[in-house]
């Protein structure tokens, strides 16, 4: 019998002549690559490679997806296929999240005066690697036969161990309406399942990673800034890339007291968040709005706080002008996250 | 040479091959592979000043990490998910009852399968990647005696599942293993 090794060998799924993979002279996007690494064009470096060859979409749609797919919870579903609704009956037309509305009559309060809060609050949170998060994220359909958009609700939970392994479970649920159904689409066919029906349960082998997300976060400002500059990569970190680099950040981290403070503190710095009062979130936490009007993207981002210590609450993401290639109208909530311990 | 030329030199090298180690770990899916590759050489980029002088199996040892790390990545995290959860697909075994798949990946696959990851691993560096011992003991982060032992026992361990599964080489050439007597796990 034919050595065990050399069976193998036999069965390689990708040999050296394949024809997608074969030795070659690089081709325009590997050269392109090159080219951005060499010359210093690391950050310009899209994460998509085929991006370029793309159906050519709306900026701001562009914006959408990348934003919300760095929530691994809240993938926005933007097919060009036909989705196998089964129909009404088996997906129930549940009332889509409308927008937080700021308290009539609150007064705005200044970053700066959070992030003095946050500074003085100590040492009483420590970091915990991994994160806990209920989202809503809007599903969206284009092209023939598209259906109308549907808000998904999870909740997810990803926590890390000492051998460097980690599990991730998320659950169908929305606490606006304990005990109801709720709609998923991890099927992917959009159904609706009972509050708390497991969508998946996970878990992975140690790895380890040096590169931000995945790297301890610091707890100065001027490091945590270079930190998050890395997890957005695809700019300057102006305030729509602060914001992407921030939910990335938590998506991956729970912070403690000290990088609460700091990240405020960068917030607080930043161009373009504008004081907009007290807000209830969807999970009745009380907390302080900072909005970015992203014109160019036709996206409204609402950054909501803990007046006391500066922890980021949530993340609301609304449409600003009406998409019919998508079903979207203005006013309708693309995702909102929100940030538990 | 500066390390920006040694790096682009190690790029344009080994572009491919980095490419192939990808994709037969992601299933040959083109614009995964792709997506997964430019990290490698960003991660490499950021370290090019540790670009050894025979830097493939380093090149290996970043992508390996990539690959696992690659789950927790933007935009492709839900396909990855997806994928990875799945583990005939993402070891690339999809195996299809019926003599109509007896290919020879089929029956090598499925026993592969059977093997714990570590051991899958050094298997497939020493024969798909085709790297000695001690670039496998780079690729692995473990010293080359190490490697050696991690090999003896995985190959040892994959004889072991092909004798379960009975496959034979076809007489002619062995090109195309076959099962005699198909056996499912827990039934001998």
């Amino acid at each position: 019998m034919a050595d065990e090794l050399e069976l193998l060998r036999r069965a390689n799924p990708v040999p050296s002549a394949d024809p997608r993979f074969g030795d070659r002279p690089l081709d325009q996007h590997a050269e392109r690559r090159l080219d951005l690494l060499l010359h210093g064009g690391e950050r310009r470096l899209d994460r998509l490679p085929h991006g370029g060859e793309r159906r050519p979409r709306p900026r701001h749609l562009r914006r959408w997806t990348w934003g919300l797919g760095s929530v691994a919870a809240t993938c926005v579903v933007v097919l060009t296929l036909t989705l196998m609704f089964s129909g009404s009956a088996t997906v129930p037309a549940v009332a889509a999240p409308r927008p937080l509305v700021v308290e009539a009559g609150s007064a705005p309060v200044p970053l700066d005066r959070i992030a003095g809060r946050a500074a003085a609050a100590g040492d009483t949170l420590r970091l915990v690697q991994g994160t806990h998060l209920q989202t809503w994220s809007l599903a969206m359909t284009s092209g023939p036969g598209s259906r109308p958009p549907v808000t998904l609700p999870e909740e997810r939970l990803v926590r890390w161990k000492a051998d460097g392994s980690h599990t991730e479970l998320v659950v169908a649920t929305d606490p606006r309406r304990p005990g109801k159904p709720v709609v998923t689409d991890a099927d992917p066919v959009p159904r609706t399942v009972e509050d708390g029906h497991v969508l998946s349960r996970r878990t992975y082998p140690p790895s380890w990673s040096d590169a931000p997300p995945v790297a301890r976060p610091p707890h100065d400002a001027v490091r945590l800034r270079a930190y998050l500059d890395e997890i957005d990569r695809t700019g300057p970190l102006d305030a729509p890339g602060l914001l992407d680099a921030v939910a990335g950040l938590l998506d991956n981290w729970t912070l403690g007291t000290r990088e609460n403070a700091a990240l405020v503190r960068i917030l607080a710095d930043a161009e373009g968040l504008r004081p907009a009062g007290a807000v209830t979130d969807r999970l009745g936490r009380g907390g302080q709005a900072y909005v970015y009007d992203d014109r160019a993207h036709s996206v409204r981002r609402m950054l909501v706080l803990d007046p006391a210590t500066g922890a980021v609450l949530g993340l609301e993401e609304t449409v600003t002008r009406d998409d019919p290639e998508f079903g979207v109208k203005s006013g309708d909530v693309l995702s909102y996250r929100a940030w538990m311990r | 040479m500066s390390n920006d030329e040694t790096f682009a030199a190690a790029y344009r090298e080994h572009y491919w091959a980095v490419s192939r180690y990808v994709a037969r770990r992601l299933d040959g899916r083109g614009s995964d592979v792709e997506e997964v590759v430019a990290e490698v050489f960003t991660v490499a980029w950021r370290r090019r000043s540790d670009l050894p002088p025979s830097p493939l199996p380093w090149l290996y040892g970043v992508a390996r990490r990539c690959l696992a790390n690659a789950v927790r990545g933007y935009g492709r995290r839900r396909r990855l998910l997806d994928r990875l959860g799945n583990d005939e697909s993402a070891h690339g075994t999809q195996v299809v009852a019926g003599p109509g798949s007896d290919t020879p990946g089929d029956w090598v696959h499925e026993a592969l399968a059977r093997l714990s990851p570590a051991d899958q691993e050094v298997l497939r560096l020493t024969a798909w990647e085709e790297l000695a011992v001690d670039e496998v003991a780079v690729v692995l982060g473990c010293g080359s005696r190490a490697a050696a032992m991690r090999l003896h026992r995985a190959r040892r361990r994959l004889r072991a599942e092909i004798d379960r599964l009975q496959i034979t080489p076809v007489a002619t050439g062995a090109a195309t293993p076959r099962r005699d007597i198909p056996k499912e796990p827990g039934h001998g």
